[in-house]
């Protein structure tokens, strides 16, 4: 993989932004966006054949995160916030590990990154020794062209377009999605009960994150997002602002649409897209 | 501790992500969620004397559409190939994604969970589908994710293929329709 990552040169934009909303004074979410990358600049050489570049040039692991507190508007926000925050602690102290990278390794790779996530959790724990503390969702994907391994948990969610279909590839982490799946109650019931508002897994209360990858390709949008976005944009609308070629264009753009379509919660979006460089 | 990969190979909607559901959490689902990508699970379990670490990928289904990204499969060290008993085609693309299989992952052990048993009034095997898959050099399995069937016994059977030279025996146990 790392070796068609360096001859196919694929480079991954992303763009985010977070907004209270129309209703909310407090925003309890947070995101991140980060790149990880270790170079070698050529400044002088006689050498002739100058391919050991490619060779000792490592993958760029680009890192997303979103996510969205509950507990609260002094919690939630503080519950997001430590979150995002221990994952880039955890992520920058383990780099060495990022940076040396490779497709054999991956497990222990995708346990670093769980391990990011759980380093959240404790973090929130510790803080908060109470039953029923602040916690928040969090779903992280980091992207190592063109692998895209996911971390997530609660219900924010991922996204990805391509070829103008959208595809979510987190699933929701919420009572009702528990409930209705085992059969225990039925959607109309979930709903009415307000059980789809319940997190089943969040960070700094149950936590059952759920491992994935996607294999992207070239011209694939990825979406991260919280709730606050798809509470109010249909699947059908978020495709067609996804559509353009600027990410930052398409994140005001869907935040508009969620302000638009009431904004009744705190909205935050990152779009990245993979395009050759 | 020992690590193995075991992806989860099949056709769309055969019930690949309710027998993982069925093996690691005990629970059934009659919800149908199609997986976008790959979902990874994990269990532990003893083969032998030796504490193995199964890295349970389930991946996406094959569509008309959509084949199966071969880099999903790559480092494998077993395949749980699952068809549906009451969809022919199910089982007629096994071939198929047995050489999907080989061509990512190499001469790995694979097995066949021919599942959801426990529809018995939907089955639609016959005697000759099963022997062209035993012929074909298929080992296989009938489960049923909703009733627990030889699901233990198909994952064990994988665990036991990853850590040996030699492939465990299985004991067909094949449904046939009426």
């Amino acid at each position: 993989m790392a070796t068609e990552t360096l001859s196919r040169a694929v480079r991954v934009d992303a763009f985010g932004l977070s907004h209270a909303g129309k209703v909310r004074s407090a925003n309890e979410d947070h995101y991140a966006i980060m790149v990880l990358q270790r170079s070698i600049q050529l400044r002088s050489t006689n050498l002739q054949d100058t391919t050991i570049l490619d060779r000792l040039r490592r993958p760029e692991v680009n890192i997303l995160v979103v996510a969205d507190g509950v507990g609260g508007a002094v919690g939630g926000k503080l519950a997001s916030g430590v979150a995002v925050r221990t994952v880039v602690e955890y992520l920058a102290e383990a780099v060495g590990c990022v940076q040396d990278f490779d497709v054999d390794r991956e497990q222990t790779f995708l346990d670093h990154l769980s391990r990011a996530v759980e380093r959240g959790h404790e973090r929130l724990k510790q803080m908060f020794q109470t039953q029923g503390g602040p916690a928040t969702t969090l779903t992280m994907v980091t992207v190592v062209w063109p692998r895209a391994y996911v971390v997530h948990v609660g219900d924010s969610r991922g996204y990805f377009l391509r070829n103008g279909r959208l595809k979510q590839f987190t699933r929701d982490q919420t009572m009702g999605d528990y409930l209705v799946d085992i059969g225990a109650v039925t959607e109309q019931h979930a709903q009415k009960a307000g059980l789809y508002n319940v997190l089943s897994s969040a960070v700094g209360a149950e936590l059952v994150p759920s491992v994935g990858v996607v294999d992207l390709e070239e011209g694939d949008t990825l979406l991260l997002c919280s709730d606050g976005l798809t509470k109010h944009v249909s699947n059908e609308r978020i495709a067609e602002l996804l559509g353009g070629s600027d990410p930052e264009a398409a994140v005001q753009a869907l935040i508009d649409a969620a302000l638009e379509g009431g904004g009744s919660d705190n909205v935050t979006v990152v779009v990245a897209k993979a395009v050759s460089e | 501790m020992i690590q193995k990969k075991v992806c989860m190979v099949g056709v769309f909607g055969t019930g690949k992500t309710s027998l993982v559901q069925r093996y690691i959490h005990s629970l059934f689902s009659a919800k149908y969620h199609s997986t976008v990508g790959v979902k990874i699970d994990r269990k532990q379990v003893r083969v032998g004397e030796t504490d193995v670490n199964l890295l349970l990928w389930d991946v996406e289904g094959r569509t008309a559409d959509q084949e199966i990204p071969a880099s999903y499969l790559r480092g494998a060290h077993a395949v749980l190939l699952v068809a549906d008993g009451t969809r022919r085609e199910t089982v007629e693309q096994l071939f198929d994604l047995r050489e999907l299989a080989r061509s990512a992952a190499g001469d790995i052990p694979s097995i066949v969970a021919l599942n959801k048993a426990d529809l018995k009034d939907e089955w639609v095997l016959t005697a000759a589908d099963t022997s062209k898959l035993i012929t074909g050099g298929f080992h296989t399995l009938t489960t049923s994710a909703k009733t627990g069937e030889g699901v233990e016994d198909a994952f064990r059977w994988i665990a036991t293929a990853t850590m040996k030279d030699t492939l465990p025996a299985v004991q067909p146990q094949v449904r046939h329709g009426n």
